[in-house]
């Protein structure tokens, strides 16, 4: 990322009128945010007054019904399946991303050094994250079904069962086996990211702790962690975005059962929503995850507003 | 009044950009020009068969040669069957898309709004075909129009291996009674095959056992004004104490959160002696003898039979997946899809189609109880009356809209389900007539 | 780095490792065992006497055949191809044109507009894809790749767009200073100067739009109708699930063969998006 070679950057023709109007910060910011802002406003801002207007209503499909103000949320006040989704969707986030950040930093330690076929291994790891999530679920379906769990036959094998567990049909260990497919598809985008963040901390700063006689964990807490703190932020930012919204797996899996036992907030919205047709309730259900979520990212961004300030 | 309006302004902002960006309309209109531009299109939108053999007859043979006597394109699209639902609701929502499509059993009455009456061509077909089954009727027709045309009902029974049963204790044929049954399940839990059942989240196997269980004991979602919330009755309660010890005593406890397929699977491998299913398990052992074979090494189909359900005290009912077509209201092709959905309905082309499920699917109309297909295979022929003797989800009401949504809320099956994992039975009833009654009262 | 004997090596770095890489590639193993499966060995119980979880002793092709002779594999493969690289342009041309504006210039409600920017991607997809039916309908754009095409961006735009921020926050404001007093105008200095600087930056975020591109389901079931426009995901799905049949093999190699030529590109960008990203920061 040499500085110097800039073609044409001294000198040469003069800036055409249009070029000279975007000297102006204010005329230049809106051109590089009108893309933008053309693709957000036309395909998420409709959509979701529209969305709004629809959790408002009492719609249902091919009827656009009227407006009936909070009523679907009072409805939702009442629902005990809906309170279900709304515990089980901070637990699986709650729980999933503490799992995928603590294995995610420890795997990226664990690269970040120098070995053979790293860049295979690199590569290779982050397969879960490629895959298409319906499925690589379907595997993982697969392999928690009761009858042929592979995971069952190896458990067994090894002595530490007698009994075959039922992965998927016991409620607690549903979303147990939920959290453990949705873990194993996230460790590698955090592994990869703070793998990036790692390697910008410069050895040398180790190096002069371990010299002072710092133990590698107290260097870890010390130095790594807190430079890693920004990025590592964001990973998480991101991902709990994605686990709070998180449909495809539940409903490959287990389409919220068993006795709705796993749903999420997406999955009952799609249940609503797209199986019994009530438009406006499932867009009520979607809609309730926004202030939860909102309060999540808030709190989050502020934080990393501290870090970054610190 | 707001509604029109905003759309009315998005259409307005869709076409000024589509005449401004002529370079993108090219890039899309390329290769998607109309090339039947006088040429009628019906898209018609199905499932999947389980019979791929029956996709593939559409394909290559009954499109082509519906293209060809009635002058039009056809294009048949086929999707997941649990895919079903969200691509009407998105078609009905943006009023384009495929013109026919498929519904499953009384999603018809959610989509009621949306479709295109097809009484003249449903009376038309009963008058030919010696009438439509009444439960059929019931799921296509709200006394008023016909919302969509009957198609076909994959009939839902119990497979079960015969030699297992007989060892069980069950000489005389499968058992008749719940109690009967679940004596027979004991031993067959004891001799390591146990029952296979769903209870879980899936659209297929777990309602079509649940809902005929629950009136076999005499219990039933509403009374027959469609209003009263009747499930929280004695009979439904003794119904659910009896299969939370049926469950126990004779089950695979593996299968509570099973979807369609689980059984399939736990049935071929060997591990069941009976599951309630389509006859998809007895087609896949039939098309690969060599695959599935017994224990003793000999191929599984000689072993399997059908049955219906067994009987409780309040008699003997079953409830089997129904498919119509929905004609769309927003279709631009209704003249052509009506005329096409005649053309399938013609007793030779459906025909075609008819043979090539084996006896999978039972038509709607008493006709085709006579056909020779049902005296080929004496395994197949208990679905013969599959469409005869079914009953509709929301008995003793309509199976209207309400019912459509205790159904894909799966209240029924959750109720047992609960209890099944402990709860006890009045509460679990008592939840299910809390459930029922939001949805009945609303 | 590593001090003292080859066993601490072993247990605090190889053993954990290798553990990370067991447990990440196994449903990998498990999908190509499975794929390779004959159907007779697919159908047996885990505790069956001739269980074998971990080989096969009659490796077939068949499901690999029927994947590429009954259904339009290829064709999806292409689809989505297409589709997650344009998708994933289009955000990134977005994406690192809103960063910049947004963490380097000054103009009023710069803070608000790029809190507007990432609340956008907190709506709920469920929400949104019935109300977009419409808007592609108006459009003319069902059932053409062009109907993902942009509706991806507006879950990637904002992502993108929040990456590149943060990088480009890090790279000092000295940088530019200088190429304008060298004479160069700010749009010439934020094309030359500053965002190849920021190329790891792009990079990594264009993995990532792309792998959200190319996972995704919802939408791509709802726009796209005809067998030949479908991506894998949904044609995979649709194609090989038949009601209460699985055609696991198929299923299998499908997901396979849909995740493995990514995972190839991905091991020429991993390295760039690594260490690449470490040379942006230390400018």
């Amino acid at each position: 990322m040499a500085v110097t070679a800039v073609p044409g950057m001294v000198g040469g023709r003069q800036p055409l009128p249009w070029m000279r109007k975007l000297e102006d910060e204010r005329w230049l910011a809106f051109t590089l945010l009108l893309p933008t802002a053309i693709l957000l406003g036309l395909f998420i801002a409709y959509p979701f007054v529209e969305g709004i207007f629809l959790a408002l209503s009492d719609a249902r499909v091919g009827d656009p019904g009227h407006f009936v103000g909070l009523k679907n949320f009072a409805k939702l006040w009442d629902d005990s399946i809906f309170w279900t989704s709304v515990w089980n969707t901070f637990w699986y986030t709650a729980v999933t991303t503490v799992f995928k950040l603590a294995l995610g930093l420890w795997l990226a330690m664990l690269l970040n050094r120098h070995f053979r076929g790293k860049a295979i291994v690199r590569a290779f790891i982050l397969l879960p994250f490629i895959i298409p999530t319906v499925l690589s679920t379907f595997a993982w379906k697969w392999m928690f079904d009761p009858t042929f769990s592979v995971i069952n036959w190896t458990l067994f094998n090894l002595g530490f069962i007698k009994a075959r567990i039922n992965w998927l049909g016991d409620p607690s260990l549903a979303m147990t086996s939920i959290i453990v497919v949705n873990i194993w598809r996230g460790v590698p985008f955090f592994a990869i990211s703070l793998l990036a963040g790692l390697q910008t901390i410069s050895p040398e700063l180790n190096e002069a702790a371990a010299i002072d006689g710092a133990r590698p964990w107290a260097r870890f807490w010390l130095i790594t962690w807190p430079l890693l703190l920004p990025v590592t932020m964001v990973v998480m930012l991101f991902s709990v975005i994605q686990t709070f919204a998180d449909f495809q797996l539940v409903y490959v899996m287990t389409g919220g059962g068993p006795a709705n036992a796993t749903h999420l907030f997406a999955t009952y919205a799609y249940q609503i929503g797209i199986g019994t047709g009530l438009l406006s309730q499932g867009a009520a259900v979607s809609l309730a995850m926004f202030p939860f979520l909102f309060l999540i990212v808030v709190i989050q961004l502020l934080y990393i507003r501290r870090v970054e300030v610190r | 009044m707001l509604k029109p309006k905003r759309r009315s302004v998005i259409k307005l902002a869709g076409s000024a950009a589509a005449v401004a960006s002529t370079g993108m309309a090219g890039i899309l209109a390329s290769g998607r020009t109309p090339a039947y531009a006088q040429q009628k299109t019906v898209h018609w939108l199905r499932w999947v068969d389980f019979v791929p053999a029956s996709d593939q007859l559409w394909r290559k043979e009954l499109v082509p040669q519906a293209e060809k006597e009635l002058g039009m394109k056809i294009n048949i699209e086929t999707v997941n069957g649990n895919d079903l639902q969200p691509r009407t609701t998105a078609a009905i929502q943006s009023g384009s898309g495929p013109d026919l499509i498929m519904a499953f059993n009384n999603t018809t009455y959610i989509y009621a709004n949306s479709v295109v009456d097809l009484t003249d061509l449903a009376e038309d077909l009963s008058k030919r075909e010696g009438g439509i089954f009444k439960y059929c009727r019931s799921f296509c027709s709200d006394g008023k129009i016909f919302m969509s045309m009957p198609w076909a009902v994959p009939g839902a029974m119990i497979s079960y291996r015969k030699s297992w049963l007989e060892e069980a204790g069950a000489t005389n044929g499968f058992p008749k009674t719940w109690q009967e049954y679940r004596t027979v399940g004991k031993k067959l839990k004891a001799a390591g095959h146990p029952i296979g059942q769903t209870l879980g989240h899936t659209f297929g196997d777990a309602p079509t056992f649940t809902y005929p269980y629950m009136w076999s004991w005499g219990g039933k979602e509403v009374e027959q004004d469609g209003k009263t919330v009747a499930i929280n009755s004695k009979e439904t309660i003794e119904s659910v104490k009896f299969m939370t010890d049926f469950w126990k005593e004779a089950h695979d406890e593996g299968a509570l959160a099973w979807d369609d397929t689980n059984n399939n699977r736990a049935f071929l491998s060997g591990t069941i002696s009976a599951t309630l299913n389509g006859a998809s398990i007895y087609i896949e052992a039939s098309r690969k003898p060599d695959t599935y074979q017994t224990e003793k090494g000999k191929p599984m189909k000689d072993d399997i039979q059908h049955s219906p359900l067994p009987a409780g005290p309040a008699g003997q009912f079953g409830m089997h997946l129904m498919q119509s077509t929905m004609l769309m209201k927003y279709s631009k092709n209704q003249d052509a899809a009506k005329q096409f959905l005649k053309w399938v309905h013609t007793e030779k082309n459906y025909e075609k189609w008819f043979l090539s499920q084996k006896g999978y699917s039972t038509p709607c109309t008493a006709k085709w109880e006579e056909h020779p297909l049902w005296k080929q295979d004496p395994v197949m022929a208990p679905f013969k009356v599959a469409a005869r003797l079914g009953q509709a989800p929301g008995f003793a009401g309509l199976p209207n809209q309400k019912a459509a949504e205790a159904l894909s809320k799966y209240i029924v099956t959750d109720m047992y389900a609960k209890a099944v994992q402990g709860m006890p039975a009045e509460e679990s009833v008592k939840w299910a007539e809390s459930e029922l009654k939001k949805i009945y009262s609303a | 780095m590593i001090e003292g004997a080859v066993w601490r090596k072993w247990v605090f770095y190889n053993i954990p490792l290798i553990l990370f890489v067991f447990v990440l590639l196994f449903p990998f193993y498990w999908m190509i065992i499975t794929s390779f499966r004959p159907d007779g060995e697919l159908y047996r119980p885990w505790n069956a006497v001739n269980y074998q979880p971990f080989w096969t002793n009659k490796p077939t092709l068949e499901h690999f055949v029927y994947l590429f002779e009954e259904t339009d594999f290829g064709q999806w493969m292409i689809n989505t191809m297409f589709i997650a690289v344009t998708s994933t342009l289009i955000s990134l041309f977005c994406g690192v044109l809103a960063g910049y504006a947004l963490a380097r210039l000054n103009f009023p409600f710069a803070g608000s507009l790029g809190t507007v920017i990432f609340v956008t991607y907190l709506v709920p997809q469920t929400l949104l894809f019935i109300p977009l039916a419409e808007i592609i309908r108006n459009f003319h754009l069902g059932d053409t790749p062009w109907s993902l095409i942009l509706t991806y961006p507006t879950f990637l735009i904002p992502f993108c767009t929040w990456l590149m921020m943060g990088y480009f926050k890090a790279i000092p404001k000295e940088l530019e200073e200088c190429a304008r007093i060298d004479g160069a105008s700010r749009f010439k200095a934020m094309v030359y100067i500053i965002v190849p600087i920021a190329v790891p930056g792009i990079l990594s975020a264009g993995i990532i739009a792309f792998t959200l591109s190319w996972n995704e389901f919802i939408y791509a079931l709802v726009f796209l109708s005809s067998p030949e426009e479908k991506t894998v995901a949904v044609g995979v799905t649709s194609e090989l699930i038949r009601g209460d049949v699985f055609f696991w093999g198929s299923l299998m190699a499908g997901a396979l063969l849909g995740s493995v030529p990514v995972a190839i590109v991905y091991s020429f960008f991993v390295e760039h998006y690594v260490s690449g990203l470490t040379g942006s920061v230390k400018g």
